[in-house]
């Protein structure tokens, strides 16, 4: 099969999209590179402390006629939106593919992911309305109505470029609220794309604002004492040492969304065939860059031909996964983000060797990149045995094409693994048994949990859940949950008298 | 060539079709008291790349297994359009029908690989080979005449 067109051509900069207007940020300058071709594909600013106050208060200027359009009106502006997100499916998908790496198909499946969150928004009309009782005393009513607060900041991560500003800011437009997002500087032309699309779709300046950058710039919006909130995705650090206490400093309402180290769990009875292509995605999909993504695989029960027959199995496909870069259509797996990405990989390679894991399949070098691109940020799939449970390559978060194998011997065990675990997003049970799903789906501590699914994405009309170690917050992205989230719950009691 | 992922499989099955339509229009050309059926024969074949497309298109997720979801042998599904001058119609129509011999053993064969993979994709596979077997039956028809 070809390798696809690339989207983005020549050098283009990265400009900042500020009160209705493409404006070059006065910061430093950077390089995006392509992380399979190592190739500098274009450059973004740095914004300064002074554009992001210049978005900021874009944003608040346009908050007063936006919170006052209708509704129905507002969610017009989402479908047009929503219509030119599809029109443009495949250049949004390639240009993800162009500056993440990650695969075609992946990359499709992110496209689709973010547009069913601008599907869901536009059904505001529905999702905002509030609730009423009349006569809650002889003549009296009361009403509940939701309002939109003001500015919203959105930092996105840098391994779903597309996709996860879009968990956030469809529903915070969609209420009358406006929005000030921060794409990550590694890979911004996805969300360059999706604003130049908000403008076609006629959006007033300043409701929809994009500001490129690091951390001045999430230091900015921390501070900032015109926004009223903000959505993250990233690392747990950053989320735990950063974003929520600076939300908490400023009174900012707060969704953050850190990282992940799942756990997957094989029982004796699990339908091996369909099991293993799910857990290739879950361990090896994105490169393993992702907060969902398999990294340590649980494998229950004493016998051990059925242990030695799975791992095999597992090895041999994992093996066999076509490594390259990700526009070209038979390929699998692409690189991994950057060279320091790929670095901090190996050195969890090398800690998990050091305290007592085995090297079942060694991915350290990529055996063969398909179309023979300089192996500077590609990895191949690595699978590592006789690993424990106390282990830092099970406790700590890899973000990277690696599986952990653990044997234990009952699904108690396997649960005490997940539980005891520091982070808890995504724990996913692989079974024909249905008492043993609902045990696990009881008993583990999980904000989503795959029964027979590696990697456990909540559709858009559900919250993106997470808990302790990989979510601080009370209300999740996405649906309804993120409908609370950019509204104020406003109470009013009438008595005409 | 081994095809794994959605996405190198789908555009294998778009170029069967789109060739497959191709050969149609052409025997359209050539067979002008059968032109209506081939002329319809190829509008579907496109109709149908678009229907699985879209299938493709709406389903595909991070959450599904698209670059692990068939192990098809493209070289299995090969075949050519040649026809010889001196061709009659029911030549013709017996080589239309190893084409869709063809076609429709890959969809089969991917529908199986894919089937708790891909959820709309293989439905729609096994879709298209419903609605192929009037086509079918229409071909053999022409054979006998």
């Amino acid at each position: 099969m070809a390798v696809l067109d690339e989207p983005i051509k020549g050098v283009p900069m990265a400009k900042n999209y500020i009160n209705g207007e493409w404006v070059e940020s006065k910061g430093e300058i950077i390089d995006v590179v392509n992380p399979a071709t190592y190739k500098t594909i274009g450059k973004v600013g740095i914004s300064t402390k002074e554009e992001i106050d210049s978005a900021v208060q874009a944003a608040q200027e346009a908050f007063h006629d936006w919170r006052r359009t209708p509704p129905v009106t507002r969610c017009r502006y989402l479908f047009r939106f929503r219509e030119l997100l599809e029109e443009n499916f495949e250049e949004l998908s390639r240009v993800q593919t162009q500056e993440h790496g990650k695969c075609i198909d992946e990359s499709r499946g992110e496209t689709r992911r973010g547009i069913e969150n601008v599907e869901v928004s536009c059904g505001i009309p529905t999702l905002m309305m509030g609730d009423c009782l009349e006569d809650i005393a002889s003549g009296i009513d009361e009403y509940l109505i939701r309002q939109p607060l003001g500015v919203f900041g959105v930092i996105g991560p840098f391994n779903f470029p597309f996709m996860i500003p879009l968990w956030s800011a469809p529903y915070a437009v969609a209420t009358g609220n406006t929005v000030v997002i921060k794409p990550s500087s590694e890979v911004p032309f996805s969300q360059t794309k999706i604003t130049e699309l908000a403008e076609e779709a006629g959006f007033p300046p300043g409701v929809w604002n994009m500001v490129h950058g690091g951390r001045t710039v999430v230091g900015g919006m921390l501070e900032h004492p015109n926004i009223q909130g903000i959505t993250f995705v990233g690392s747990t650090p950053v989320m735990r040492d950063v974003i929520y206490p600076g939300c908490g400093k400023s009174g900012k309402r707060c969704i953050a969304q850190g990282g992940a180290a799942n756990i997957l769990v094989i029982m004796p009875d699990c339908n091996v065939e369909a099991t293993i292509p799910g857990l290739m995605t879950s361990f090896f999909g994105n490169a393993g860059q992702r907060c969902l993504a398999g990294q340590t695989l649980v494998i229950v029960g004493d016998d051990d031909a059925f242990y030695k027959d799975f791992v095999e199995k597992v090895t041999d496909r994992a093996r066999n996964i076509r490594v390259g870069y990700g526009l070209d259509e038979s390929v699998q797996m692409g690189p991994v983000r950057d060279k320091q990405k790929k670095e901090r990989i190996l050195n969890y390679i090398e800690i998990g060797m050091k305290e007592g894991a085995t090297l079942k399949l060694d991915g350290r070098k990529a055996k063969e990149i398909v179309g023979n691109y300089p192996d500077t940020c590609f990895l191949g799939p690595t699978i590592m045995e006789k690993v424990s449970r106390e282990m830092r390559i099970v406790r700590e978060e890899i973000f990277g094409p690696t599986m952990g194998i653990i044997r234990v011997k009952t699904l108690d065990e396997a649960i005490e693994i997940c539980n005891e675990s520091p982070y808890h997003n995504g724990h996913a049970i692989f079974t024909s048994n249905g008492k043993s799903a609902r045990q696990f789906q009881y008993d583990c501590i999980s904000g989503n949990i795959g029964i027979n699914i590696g990697i456990v994405a909540p559709m858009a009309f559900f919250p993106f859940s997470g808990m302790a170690g990989s979510f601080l917050g009370i209300l999740h992205t996405q649906g309804k949950e993120a409908i609370r989230f950019f509204t104020e719950s406003k109470v009013c009691i009438h008595r005409w008298l | 060539m081994n095809l794994r992922t959605a996405s190198e499989t789908l555009s294998f099955i778009r170029e069967l079709e789109e060739k497959a339509a191709l050969f149609y229009e052409k025997l359209a050309e050539r067979f002008p008291e059968k032109r209506e059926e081939f002329l319809i024969f190829a509008k579907e074949n496109r109709k149908t790349n678009k229907q699985i497309q879209m299938a493709y298109q709406s389903v595909i997720t991070d959450a599904i297994e698209g670059c692990y979801a068939f192990n098809l042998e493209a070289d299995d599904y090969a075949f050519d359009t040649d026809l010889p001058d001196t061709a009659k119609l029911s030549d013709a129509a017996a080589k239309a029908l190893a084409i869709e011999g063809k076609i429709l053993a890959c969809y089969a064969l991917g529908a199986e690989q894919s089937g708790s993979l891909l959820a709309d994709v293989p439905r729609n596979f096994k879709i298209v080979m419903k609605k192929r077997n009037d086509r079918l039956e229409k071909l053999k028809s022409f054979t006998s005449s």
